[in-house]
């Protein structure tokens, strides 16, 4: 297939069947909407280049910045159209939680304003929500801006009434599913699709997704941040339930593992709502029925995500050298040496003094003559061997003694001769009124 | 329908729970000293103290802990804090004569704040610590020095408007502290003053839950020490100020429940919560939610010395590693100024109820011997249900039906409702039973109590277990060395 602009690209995903194998329903047949194989990565491609579109020649001309808040999919789509058309991206944000998403936006030129945390103490000026305070933003402004406002831009809720609605009833052979399931973050998606399927099937169950509360699952919101969305309106869904973070991430492990649908958390969630919901009917069921959720974007941005909730799915395989498998005999048989001492033994033997710190800290202060190789570091050169020969002296030196001695062990079991840790560490050094130096 | 009590339970720890269980104590000592009455625990602070002293243990730090002495007036908890290692934040000329007083040397107080010449010139003849404000207070202090032959004084440099790396953290601007931009203006005064200041620290305090801008303020400290170093100034030590929260209520489900449904209640979807209507700053425009939710964070899971632990952890934005192993390895000490989370669950705010009554509306009010400024809860946007401590010591019958009320408070004015919103009690308090405000000993005492219509001011008395018995003390009658918790 030939294209002239990536921008053509979007759309026209592929609805997948998932396996009953998997799902365990008899009589309904569940499809995957695939959005994460639009060219940016989700769903939200659409409504990013369906807002921007019409508007994109007069921003060109007139040098405007593309304003959304978003710190997610929309904001990714967004700095990709805007750096197509040579226009600057500013995404005003709550707080970046997915540090991944934060890292790409930057690459992609994009400009993020996090806005501040909750006060500690109440105070009663405060009274904004975010899209209040970029209105203001805006309104202050010199410059031009084009303003996507993606959760009261009714071209968001369009790009699905006009594309992703219609797919699925083209891939389901002109026929509307019986269920839909899709979670709810600026609503576009699913009132899109929900108004569509429902022109053609009005029995359908279309079932809204959202957040636990006290839950955060990207790109969803919780029952009551929806309430702050101009495009939801609670009449779309037959009914709406809230999914957890944890089961969002079993539903798309069962999608990554068992139907190489490669989806994040949304997705996960919107497969976790959907066989629950179905299971209920599924038994009761005399005739085949279809139900269709989305698969909203890809997984590899939510790596610490996972590694944050469930860290036992990324689990490494011991490795050798490790301070983690010191025994505390081993410690204990460390050696250890006091600040006079160790001063004497610097002067007399001349032993290789490694400071484990920072190397900010490094430059600040240090004993002279001695070399920075900080702990992160150390700890990766000792994986592979010793990083020195046994015959020269060692002298290690932290903060307080307490990492250094792990390391004096390490190195002694590796068969390190001559290693000794300074007892009180650089602080210790400093009370005892040792000189410390700095370059 | 009759809707489901929506409960906004206290947390409750061991020691609080007890006191709010001598039911007989605290009738006995509402009906010698009045309502309102506050009750301060002592004891608790010294164990709040040690909570925060063991994050330090584990991140190896060292440093001074500094009690914000605004949060409560009490003695009795500023005398206990004596005996232990603490210090005294102070941030006005009486506090400041309040706990050098209490036992505190000088050593162990800093005066923070914006302060006139008298609290100044106080701070430097009794020799505590000054946390510099401004510029110009650094003038007027290295002035009074001068001219009243004063000895050197140790003074810290409180920082503000602290830029972030990478991604632009915005944060409220604040009325305090020196611009980090001017920092070369403000280290030159130093050293032109260095006979009359000794510069031992740099400081900052964010009113703000978020780590990102407390990470950005951290980090940017640990440059500005080094930058001080660079200029041969020897400064130890970064106060990271307060602000690490209280959880106060038992129950997170409770706080969800109650939020999702007062945004229900914002929208019309059910009936009111709240009196008038109030919305705590949500409001409904056309359907659709908007306002910011103007109440703290009253389920806080990582709060106190939690929140200093995972702040301690967290990764310094440019620096890349841990913050406390940054302050360990660039051999700095750590300096907080815990304020409500060092008098969490140290006290209870009584009051008697004095009439229970129903409108033609259809609501239940419930007047009590106290105003809104004896517990100003709703002041500070803590939203929690008081303990009702019957007369008769029974309890509610376990068929009583709960009902939502509202609290009214004793001054003749249609605003003075102690809290807008409705409370649900698990039943209907009845004339001289007490509301026990519990957990009210940071902030919600004594801060903004007045003497509107002449209404008498909350009396303060210590209470401490002797022997396991509950035992009183009138605050200012409190000594630490009378009452250890075991013999006096």
């Amino acid at each position: 297939m030939r294209y002239d602009s990536i921008t053509d690209v979007i759309g026209n995903t592929p609805l997948v069947r998932i396996s009953p194998a998997v799902h365990g329903l008899k009589n309904i047949d569940l499809y995957a909407k695939l959005e994460m194989l639009n060219p940016f990565g989700s769903v939200k491609d659409r409504a990013a280049w369906n807002m921007t579109r019409g508007g994109l020649a007069t921003a060109m001309e007139r040098g405007d910045s593309i304003v959304e808040l978003s710190s997610g999919n929309t904001a990714k789509a967004l700095a990709v159209i805007a750096g197509l058309h040579g226009l600057p991206f500013k995404s005003v944000t709550n707080r970046m939680k997915v540090p991944e998403i934060k890292d790409l936006l930057l690459l992609l030129g994009a400009e993020i304003e996090e806005l501040p945390g909750q006060t500690e103490c109440l105070d009663p000026t405060n009274t904004d929500d975010p899209l209040t305070r970029i209105h203001r933003v805006l309104s202050e402004s010199e410059t031009g801006y084009l303003h996507t406002d993606q959760y009261y831009s009714a071209l968001n809720t369009e790009a699905h009434i006009a594309g992703t609605g219609p797919e699925i009833l083209r891939d389901l052979d002109g026929h509307a599913p019986d269920y839909f399931i899709a979670c709810v973050g600026t609503a576009g998606s699913s009132t899109g699709v929900a108004t569509v399927l429902r022109g053609h099937n009005p029995a359908i169950d279309v079932v809204g997704l959202v957040a636990h509360k006290s839950d955060f699952i990207p790109g969803i919101r919780n029952i009551d941040e929806v309430h702050e969305v101009g495009l939801f309106d609670p009449a779309t869904y037959d009914t709406i339930e809230s999914v957890s973070a944890d089961e969002a991430i079993d539903g798309m492990l069962t999608l990554v593992r068992r139907c190489g649908m490669l989806a994040g958390p949304t997705g996960g969630g919107a497969y976790h709502g959907a066989v629950r919901h179905l299971r209920k009917v599924d038994a009761e069921l005399t005739e085949r029925r279809t139900a269709v959720f989305i698969v909203c974007d890809r997984v590899e941005s939510y790596m610490s995500y996972v590694r944050k909730r469930r860290p036992e799915l990324l689990n490494q395989p011991p490795r050798q050298n490790s301070v983690a498998g010191l025994a505390p005999a081993e410690l204990t048989a460390a050696t250890v040496i006091d600040v006079e001492s160790a001063q004497k033994w610097i002067a007399e033997d001349h032993p290789l003094v490694i400071d484990l710190r920072g190397p900010f800290a490094y430059a600040a202060l240090h004993i002279e003559g001695s070399i920075n190789i900080v702990d992160e570091l150390f700890d990766e050169l000792l994986h592979g061997g010793l990083p020195f020969g046994r015959s020269r002296p060692v002298l290690l030196a932290c903060p307080v003694g307490e990492k250094s001695v792990r390391y004096a062990a390490l190195l002694t079991r590796m068969g390190h001769p001559d290693v000794r840790s300074l007892s009180g560490g650089i602080i210790g050094w400093r009370d005892a009124g040792a000189p410390l130096v700095r370059d | 329908m009759r809707s489901s009590p929506l409960y906004l339970e206290p947390r409750l720890e061991p020691r609080l729970r007890s006191v709010l269980q001598a039911t007989d104590f605290l009738h006995t000592l509402v009906d010698a000293l009045g309502s309102p009455l506050n009750v301060v625990l002592p004891e608790q602070i010294t164990e709040n103290e040690e909570r925060f002293r063991a994050v330090y243990q584990r991140h190896h730090l060292s440093g001074d802990l500094y009690f914000a002495h605004k949060a409560n007036r009490s003695s009795a908890l500023v005398r206990q804090l004596a005996v232990t290692g603490a210090g005294m934040d102070v941030a006005s000329l009486a506090e400041l004569q309040h706990v050098l007083g209490a036992g505190f040397t000088p050593d162990r107080i800093m005066a923070t704040g914006p302060k006139n010449r008298e609290f100044l010139w106080l701070a430097a003849r009794a020799g505590v610590i000054v946390n510099l404000d401004s510029k110009a207070e650094l003038e007027s202090l290295a002035e009074l020095v001068g001219k009243y032959v004063l000895p050197r004084v140790r003074v810290m440099l409180r920082l503000s408007a602290f830029q972030a790396p990478g991604v632009k953290v915005l944060s409220r601007p604040s009325r305090f502290g020196s611009h980090v931009s001017e920092l070369d203006t403000l280290l030159d005064a130093v050293e032109r003053h260095r006979d009359a200041v000794e510069l031992i620290g740099v400081a900052y305090h964010l009113d703000t839950i978020g780590l990102p801008e407390k990470a950005v303020a951290l980090e940017t400290c640990i440059r500005v020490m080094n930058e001080c170093q660079r200029r041969g100034l020897q400064p130890r030590a970064i106060d990271i100020g307060g602000g690490f929260g209280v959880n106060y209520l038992a129950d997170g489900g409770q706080w969800e429940r109650y939020t999702t449904e007062l945004t229900n209640a914002v929208l019309g979807r059910r009936p009111a919560l709240t009196w008038q209507g109030h919305g705590y700053g949500l409001r409904s425009e056309s359907g659709t939610l908007r306002g910011a939710l103007g109440l703290y964070p009253a389920h806080r899971p990582v709060a106190a010395e939690g929140y200093l632990d995972e702040l301690l952890s967290y990764p310094a934005p440019s620096l890349g590693r841990p913050l406390a192993t940054l302050l360990l390895e660039n051999l700095y000490d750590l300096v907080i100024e815990p304020g409500r989370a060092l008098v969490d669950q140290c006290g209870v705010a009584l009051a008697r109820v004095l009439e229970v009554r129903h409108t033609p509306t259809g609501d239940c009010l419930v007047r009590v011997e106290m105003n809104g400024g004896d517990v100003s809860l709703e002041e500070h946007g803590v939203l929690m249900d008081p303990v009702v401590i019957p007369r008769d010591g029974s309890r509610p019958a376990p068929d009583a039906e709960a009902v939502g009320v509202y609290l009214i408070g004793n001054l003749c004015l249609e605003a003075d409702l102690i809290t807008r919103r409705m409370v649900f009690l698990p039943g209907l308090p009845k004339p001289g039973d007490l509301l026990a405000f519990a957990n009210t000993a940071g902030y919600f005492m004594d801060f903004s109590a007045d003497h509107a219509l002449q209404q008498p001011i909350a009396r303060k008395v210590a209470a401490y277990q002797e022997n396991g018995t509950w035992r009183w003390r009138l605050d200012e009658q409190y000594w630490p060395i009378t009452c250890t918790g075991e013999q006096s």
